[in-house]
């Protein structure tokens, strides 16, 4: 009689070890985000934008992963700045379509014109925390495309709450220096300085500002 | 240390009145502190070398045990064996006694063909004609030697029918000897017949002679095993351990075995099982994978099984032989399946694997660069082979599997039994350190009381 009540509690106990066992894949998935300057004179490093993101970010992405083409422009926190999402197919077959689909509408974007007068990163960075976040990935990961200096619009105020960057690592990437950069290296330098700051401050998992393009797959290997 | 200063401004006075003190006060507790640290000692060594006593009684238990699991395994292994063998003579006797009505009939048959042939080959002498009692009766006639003319001609006429009648006969005796020759030329083949039939029955009981030889050996390992003499049971541990061994190395060649033809399907499954759930933090498709490796495992077991060569499962080994067939077509059946979807899905994976290369290289802006037609052939004909032919290599993993797990019981026995004693060891050493550490405790604590036990003793002797 004993025996069979502990059976029952084993099979109980089995059973729910089962049920808690079972998880979704968010926590193994990882979200990225690319943050594409379009203004002033990183406007014409589109290309060079493109051709990284397809050679070094979408060939690493596993089913599951989510990316996020957002530009950065005069007013950045808009919707319509998002101008890409992509996320992969569990069926290898379906990932690949989706990629080249996903690599067609870089190239697109490449082609075109648009440019803009100021430059929101801050913007950008909150909507695309916004993305990042909603999508529950285990690893959440932002690529900056800019030369990071930010002019905002007259009338636009850009504050991050002290959560607006947990959990996520953060990369400016191909980073170009301006004339003044070169003039004085540590405005440049001072200007990178003050963005980590402001990142780290606000929860921010890692910063990098020295990411060479092909580094980034070990980059991504790295903080999965 | 300054705090303890009874006079912080006079430290070598202070440590002098506090050595001072603290020897009058350990020689007047002297008694009861050589209690207390006798009780110590007792408690703590005494309780560590009832532990390694306990330990060691602990090990024989534990060594008898396994000496009795041991014997009678073996003892069960050779009883298996025994029934097996007789199993075995049972179906060659039935299979065989079954056969030997024809045989015999075969036999007997041939045997009635030489025997009739035999009779036919009977040698007739044939008979001259009765001319000699008619040659005597004339000769007897009155007047024959006179040279009766009528006489000689008569017998002129005898002698040349008896010239004829022999020849005649002779002719007769030459045709009836040539077919004798034929029919005995004609016996050969029967002969023959006979011969290899007599082969058969001396092929089977030369089986029936090998089996009973078996037999024999197996009772007399039975009996030595029944005996349980040290020898035997040194000899069976041995030989538990070498089985061990090796069991253990060709599981852990099958285990890599496995490895790879998990990776193999694990990729072109996540095509057939995409999910974005995990289970123990695995994919539900790599979950997949890992069962139809499991499940050719298990396959295999039941085909080993159903052969007779395992015996994990009594309920399968004491099945009919049809049902047991029955049983070896299904595990079969199913393995050939699993070999093809396999192979199947090492085809799948080789064109993922393809298609991803040349979607990065496209990312890339790389033109695609595939391999040569011949070449990528190679590379699918290679993986499907191997996507067919590992399931059936790991369904033979059934019997170094049982192998192991007979052996395990008595080397893992073995090895728990030495780690036993080590600990045993352990705490005996730990139980002599410590009662040697409380003598030296003892003594220290008398060393220091010296010069109050000395003047004691001269007052204890003035008085």
């Amino acid at each position: 009689m004993i025996s069979r009540h502990v059976y029952k509690i084993i099979c109980g106990l089995f059973a729910v070890m089962m049920l808690s066992s079972c998880s979704d894949n968010r926590q193994y998935e990882t979200a990225i985000c690319a943050l594409a300057d379009i203004s002033g004179t990183y406007a014409k490093e589109k290309e060079s934008m493109v051709n990284i993101i397809k050679a070094g970010i979408i060939p690493k992405m596993v089913p599951g992963d989510s990316l996020f083409f957002i530009t950065i422009d005069s007013s950045s926190y808009d919707e319509e700045n998002l101008k890409g999402k992509l996320t992969l197919d569990y069926r290898p077959s379906q990932a690949n379509q989706q990629r080249v689909a996903f690599a067609e509408l870089l190239d697109e974007f490449s082609s075109g014109s648009t440019s803009s007068k100021y430059t929101d990163i801050s913007g950008a960075m909150m909507l695309c925390s916004g993305y990042l976040k909603s999508t529950m990935a285990g690893t959440q990961v932002m690529f900056i495309f800019s030369d990071m200096k930010e002019e905002l619009k007259p009338g636009i105020k850009r504050s991050f709450s002290k959560d607006e960057f947990e959990n996520m690592d953060i990369a400016a990437m191909n980073v170009i220096k301006l004339n003044e950069d070169n003039t004085d290296p540590q405005v440049f330098r001072s200007r990178i300085k003050k963005w980590e700051k402001r990142i780290m401050k606000h929860s921010g998992k890692s910063w990098n500002a020295t990411l060479s393009p092909t580094d980034i797959s070990d980059y991504i290997d790295q903080i999965r | 240390m300054s705090n303890l200063y009874i006079w912080p401004d006079m430290p070598f006075l202070s440590i002098t009145v506090l050595v001072v003190g603290s020897m009058v006060f350990l020689y007047l507790a002297r008694v009861p502190m050589h209690s207390a640290l006798k009780s110590l000692d007792e408690g703590i060594a005494g309780g560590l070398t009832k532990a390694s006593s306990w330990i060691k009684g602990v090990v024989e238990t534990m060594r008898e045990k396994n000496k009795k699991v041991l014997l009678e395994s073996s003892i069960a292994d050779c009883e298996q064996k025994i029934a097996q063998e007789f199993r075995r003579v049972e179906a060659g006797y039935t299979k065989h006694l079954a056969d030997y009505p024809a045989l015999h009939l075969k036999l007997d048959e041939s045997i009635a063909v030489i025997d009739s042939d035999f009779k036919e080959c009977g040698q007739v002498v044939p008979e001259a004609p009765g001319w000699n009692d008619a040659v005597q009766s004339i000769a007897s006639i009155k007047g024959v030697a006179s040279g009766d003319r009528v006489i000689e001609k008569m017998l002129k006429e005898l002698h040349k029918s008896a010239v004829e009648g022999e020849k005649m006969a002779l002719a007769e005796m030459r045709k009836t000897a040539n077919q004798r020759h034929k029919i005995l030329s004609s016996l050969a083949p029967t002969w023959n017949k006979i011969l290899k039939s007599m082969g058969e029955v001396q092929k089977k009981v030369a089986l029936v002679l090998e089996t009973s030889g078996k037999i024999e050996k197996y009772m007399s390992e039975y009996e030595s095993v029944r005996h349980g003499g040290e020898e035997s049971i040194d000899m069976l541990s041995s030989k538990a351990t070498k089985l061990f061994v090796f069991a253990l190395l060709v599981i852990v060649i099958a285990g890599f075995g496995a490895f790879i033809n998990f990776n193999l399907i694990a990729l072109p499954m996540s095509e057939l099982v995409p999910a974005g759930t995990r289970v123990l933090g695995m994919q539900v498709s790599d979950i997949s994978a890992l069962v139809i490796v499991m499940l050719e495992v298990v396959l295999g077991i039941f085909m080993m099984e159903a052969l007779g060569i395992t015996n994990i499962f009594p309920q399968i080994s004491g099945m009919t032989m049809g049902k047991r067939r029955l049983l070896l077509y299904a595990s079969l059946i199913g393995l050939f399946f699993l070999a093809s979807v396999e192979a199947a899905l090492a085809v799948l994976r080789e064109h993922i694997a393809a298609t991803n290369a040349a979607t990065t290289q496209a990312l890339a802006g790389k033109t695609a660069t595939t391999a040569s037609g011949e070449n990528s052939n190679i590379t699918v004909i290679g993986q499907a082979t191997l996507g067919f032919v590992l399931p059936w290599i790991l369904a033979m993993v059934a019997v170094p599997l049982e192998m192991l797990i007979e052996s395990s019981q008595h080397v893992l026995n073995k090895i728990l039994i030495l780690i036993i004693i080590m600990v045993g060891h352990f705490i005996g050493m730990l139980g002599h350190i410590m009662k040697t550490v409380m003598n030296i405790v003892v003594h220290i604590y008398d060393a220091y009381i010296i010069v109050p036990t000395k003047i004691g003793e001269m007052f204890i002797k003035k008085t």
